[in-house]
This record gives C-alpha cells, sequence and structure tokens, in this order.
C-alpha cells in the first residue's frame, strides 16, 4: 500500500515538474516571438538620450516627440508612404480576389479549347521563382514607360497574387454542385448573373481567405517596390523604413516610432482577427 | 442544354482578357526578356551588343555567385532544419495536456510571420548592433563586455547571423501549420500509443511524423522556395556584406544590374537564378518523394 502511495506520488511530482517545464518551453518561446513589439513600443516612448543610457530599461519620462517629430515633417513622407500602402494593398488584393473570381470559376466550370492551357500557365506562375523577375521586370516596366507611377506596383502584385487565388477559387467551385446553375439556366439566368448572384456568395469564405494572404503579402512586399518605385512621394512603407534606417542611423527610438506606425495596420488586425487569420494563411499555403 | 456552362464566346474572352494580359505581360514578357538580353553586353544605356553566351561564360566562373548561390543553400539548410525543426519539437510539447494558455502561444507564436521582413530585419540590426544592442548590452551585464562585437562585420559569423532572424520569424508559422495537420489525426492512435508504452519521444517519432508527412513535405517546399528568393533581409541587414560574406543570388543580381548597372550581365544572372531555383526545388521534391516511398515499401 504504502509502495503504491509513493509511486503515485513520485508520478505526481515527475508530472509536476514536467508540466513546469514544459509550459516554461512555451512561455520563452511565446515571449521572445512577441518581445520586440513590446520592446519598441515602450522605447518609442523614449528620448533618444535616455534610451541610448538604458536600452533595456523601461521609459522613466515618457513622451510623443517620436512620434510627433515622425508625423509633422514632411521630409520623412511617412503619411504619403502609409497613403500609398494603403491604396497599392486596397486595389491589389480587389484586383485579385476579383480576377481569381473569375478566372477560377471560369477554369472550374466552362469548357472551351484552351481551359487546360490557361489553367497551366497560371499554375506555372505559382512555380516560377518570381524573385529572378526582379530586373527583368524593371527593364520591361521602364521600357513600357510605365516604371514609378501611382499604378506601377499594381501589376506585380495583382500577377503575383493571382495563381494562388485562381487555385483556390477553382478547387472551391468544383465543389460546388453543379445543379445550382443548371437550375439558375433554366430560370433565364444569364452566365453574368448567375455568375455575380449565385456563385459569387457562395465563394464568399474562399475569397475572404485570398484577401488575408494577400493584404499581408502586399503590405509587407518590398524587393519589387524597391525596383520600381524610384520618387519618394511613390514609395510603400517597407521602402520608407530602409530611407528612415539611413536618416536616424543612431535614433533607435525614432526608427522604433516609425516602425510602429507603419505596422499598426497590421498589428491591429491581426490581433483582432488572429484566429481567422492564421486559420486563412494556413489553408493557402497548404493547398498552394 | 446547359446554357450556364456554355456562355457565348465572347463573354468568356471579354472576363479573361484583362487578367490574362496582365499575367503575361508581368510575368511571361519579363522572363522572355531576360533571356533575350543575357545574350548581350549592355550598360543600360542605348547601346546593346551581341556576345553570344560570353556572359554565360563569365557566370560559369563568377566565384562570387556560386558563393552566394552556396549562401541561398545554407538558407534552406538551416531554415529546414531550424524552422521545421524546432517547430515540430514545439508541436509536440504544446499538444502536451499538461501545457495551458494553447492559443495565445499560437497567437504569439505566428505574430513574426506576419510583419514585413524589413522590419525583422531593421529589428535584428538593432538587436545586433554593437552599442546599442541587446546581445552586447546582455554580454556586458553577465561580465563579459570583452565578447561584445560589431557582430553583422563578422564574416565568419554572418551568414549564420542573418539566418537568426528567418529561423525566429517563421518557427510559429511552421508550428501552425504542423498543429492543424495533426489536429486531422484521429486522437485514438495516440492514446492506444500512450496505453503500449510508447514514451513522447518514440510517439513523436514513429506515429506523429509518418502521419503527417505530406505537411511537412509542403512545409519543406515552402521553406526551399522561400530561402530560394531570400532578399528583404539581407538587403535591409547586410547588402550581402562584409564583402561578401553574406550574399544571395537575389541580392547579386541587384547589385550589379542596379548599382553595377551591368543589365546584360543582370539578366544572365536572374536566368541562372531561374533555373537554378526550378533545379532546386523540382529536385528536392522528386528526392523527398523518393525517400518517402522507400520508408513505405
Amino acid at each position: 500500500m504504502a509502495n503504491v502511495n509513493t509511486e503515485i506520488k513520485t508520478h505526481k511530482l515527475r508530472d509536476g515538474i514536467l508540466s513546469v517545464f514544459l509550459n516554461l518551453v512555451m512561455a520563452v518561446f511565446s515571449l521572445t516571438c512577441i518581445f520586440p513589439l513590446i520592446w519598441m513600443l515602450y522605447s518609442s516612448f523614449k528620448e533618444k538620450r535616455a534610451f541610448n543610457a538604458d536600452i533595456i530599461g523601461l521609459p522613466k519620462e515618457p513622451t510623443l516627440t517620436n512620434y510627433i517629430r515622425i508625423l509633422t515633417n514632411s521630409d520623412y513622407h511617412l503619411g504619403e508612404s502609409m497613403m500609398n500602402s494603403v491604396r497599392t494593398t486596397g486595389l491589389s488584393v480587389l484586383f485579385i480576389v476579383l480576377f481569381g473570381f473569375i478566372v477560377g470559376y471560369i477554369l472550374a466550370r466552362v469548357k472551351f479549347r484552351g481551359n487546360r492551357l490557361l489553367y497551366v500557365m497560371f499554375l506555372m506562375g505559382m512555380l516560377i521563382p518570381i524573385h529572378s523577375l526582379l530586373v527583368p521586370i524593371y527593364v520591361v516596366f521602364n521600357n513600357a514607360g510605365i516604371s514609378n507611377r501611382w499604378f506601377t506596383l499594381l501589376l506585380p502584385y495583382v500577377s503575383f497574387g493571382l495563381p494562388l487565388a485562381i487555385f483556390l477559387v477553382e478547387g472551391y467551385v468544383k465543389g460546388i454542385p453543379i445543379a445550382l446553375e443548371e437550375a439558375a439556366a433554366i430560370d433565364g439566368s444569364s452566365f453574368s448573373r448567375t455568375l455575380w448572384t449565385i456563385i459569387l456568395p457562395i465563394c464568399k469564405p474562399i475569397l475572404v481567405t485570398v484577401a488575408i494572404i494577400q493584404v499581408f503579402g502586399n503590405w509587407n512586399e518590398f524587393s519589387f517596390a524597391l525596383v520600381l518605385i524610384k520618387d519618394v512621394a511613390l514609395q510603400t512603407v517597407p521602402l520608407a523604413l530602409t530611407q528612415f534606417k539611413g536618416q536616424f542611423a543612431s535614433d533607435y527610438p525614432k526608427q522604433m516610432a516609425a516602425m510602429l506606425i507603419t505596422m499598426s495596420p497590421i498589428v491591429i488586425l491581426y490581433f483582432a482577427f488572429s484566429k481567422e487569420i492564421i486559420k486563412g494563411m494556413v489553408a493557402g499555403a497548404v493547398k498552394g | 442544354m446547359l446554357k450556364t456552362i456554355k456562355p457565348k464566346g465572347w463573354v468568356i474572352f471579354l472576363y479573361l482578357l484583362v487578367p490574362v494580359a496582365a499575367f503575361v505581360f508581368t510575368v511571361f514578357v519579363p522572363l522572355i526578356t531576360a533571356f533575350v538580353y543575357s545574350f548581350f553586353e549592355w550598360k543600360g544605356g542605348p547601346n546593346k551588343t551581341f556576345i553570344g553566351l560570353d556572359n554565360y561564360m563569365t557566370l560559369i566562373q563568377d566565384e562570387v555567385f556560386w558563393q552566394s548561390f552556396g549562401h541561398n543553400i545554407y538558407l534552406v539548410v538551416a531554415c529546414i532544419l531550424g524552422q521545421i525543426g524546432i517547430a515540430f519539437v514545439l508541436v509536440m510539447v504544446i499538444n502536451s495536456k499538461l501545457v495551458k494558455f494553447k492559443t495565445i502561444h499560437r497567437t504569439f507564436g505566428f505574430f513574426p510571420s506576419t510583419i514585413a521582413a524589413v522590419c525583422i530585419g531593421l529589428i535584428w540590426n538593432m538587436i545586433y548592433h554593437y552599442q546599442y544592442g541587446i546581445i552586447n548590452w546582455f554580454l556586458e551585464k553577465i561580465g563579459r563586455p570583452d565578447l561584445a562585437k560589431v557582430w553583422l562585420n563578422e564574416p565568419d559569423l554572418v551568414m549564420l547571423l542573418v539566418s537568426i532572424p528567418l529561423i525566429w520569424q517563421y518557427i510559429g508559422y511552421y508550428m501552425v501549420i504542423i498543429m492543424s495537420a495533426i489536429a486531422s489525426i484521429d486522437t485514438e492512435v495516440f492514446e492506444s500509443a500512450e496505453i503500449d508504452g510508447a514514451n513522447a519521444f518514440q510517439r513523436a517519432v514513429y506515429i506523429v511524423l509518418p502521419l503527417i508527412k505530406n505537411t511537412m513535405l509542403v512545409c519543406i517546399t515552402l521553406c526551399i522556395a522561400g530561402n530560394m528568393k531570400a532578399f528583404d533581409n539581407i538587403y535591409v541587414m547586410t547588402k550581402g556584406g562584409p564583402g561578401t560574406s553574406s550574399m544571395v543570388m537575389a541580392m547579386y543580381g541587384y547589385q550589379i544590374s542596379f548599382s553595377q548597372s551591368n543589365m546584360g550581365y543582370g539578366s544572365c544572372i536572374s536566368v541562372a537564378i531561374f533555373v537554378l531555383s526550378l533545379i532546386v526545388i523540382g529536385g528536392s521534391q522528386g528526392l523527398l518523394k523518393r525517400i518517402m516511398r522507400e520508408k513505405e515499401g
């Protein structure tokens, strides 16, 4: 009896230690993931001098000067960059969802010569290492006279986002019973009317997934913006940040404030809808 | 019979016109352009001289390019081991009944992958900074200020140091992907294994891993594709330096084309990036599938 008791006790003890250890591992991991954000957040309220004296401590005299200076000084173009990013991301995502839906549906349902050819072409778009286009896209866009415009980045962002969108929509539409469209046709609904009033609402979940993936991807995209945009007034947020790096080389609190401002839409969006966002991103990754 | 599925040809044509044209213009036209210009000597100006395969001959002997390619492979290997390896271990930990706050860990862990690579690079620049960086601050606190370095200036360490932010950023991402794969496995499998006396390690390697091998294959493919195109982090953190110690292919192509405005050779490098990436991605896919089939057989 005593023996069994001690055995249960050691078992409980072992579970206890294991539980502490495992929880600790996860806590440390989570902390390292979120720490930079927190560090930047409270450090951005420090003056440069206070930060340089103590890089890790909490601000003793919290101040908003970094934010005020960044937002009021028009040389930094931060407001403009934010507007450019919002416009570029918004329009790109809109077009990707729109075209992804149209092309995905047509490839899934309409039989015409070249259907499979188009499908393979867009599928290739997913396999093509797009970073090899970095230099040639600059050449092509320059020759065509469409680099360094407000709409320049829409073309690559929409084109690079389309394959995954088409692929996801096509798979989704194939799961919708065709009887639905047959019934609509018998009732005299035209192709376009069926597409927009019947199919579109059904496809909403997959289109939301597409939008989620693309919002993050396009807001954060850097390399093509770097190559195609030269005008400071047209630059997107990641480009603006690399400019800041040079301008505030040793003024970390200011850099942090700038980064937090540009990250804020993404961070707020993420923590407000983290469950849906994680689900959407994972679905996109695994199916793509 | 089906009017819906047989709309008029011009309707379909109109619907497809814009997306297909945009796609061809931004993806295929540049590809062909790069291929054509790779046979020219072209310094970005109006003069282009046809030089046949000269650019390719230069490329084959270009040590910096092959060093860059090696660095891409280094990143691929480091990230497969680091990201997917650590992610798998963490999934085993988080799936234990003893771990609390799973949702919070998931949300926080996934968070870095949603942030721009540029931001991640800038943050880690701060962490590595000589005067105001956290690493040197920490070394001073534990009484070893002699170990402090200008971290990103160390040629031997720089590849490791630039891969750490990359690995860190995506651990949570792969963790969530693997978690969702495991969630779809019948829990009875785990319970019976536990009753049979399999320990945690055995359960992970012999039961979980074979059941989620398709997901692992997806993860590895994502990892390879992602690191063959490494650019943003490197651009922000080191620009390929010191010297060429952290140069990657995309960065090298960028420098040749834009800093040295050698567009002809830059186009040639672009073609090489295209071909090499396809070979590495395709080759590794074939290899992995063969390994998996052999295991089954």
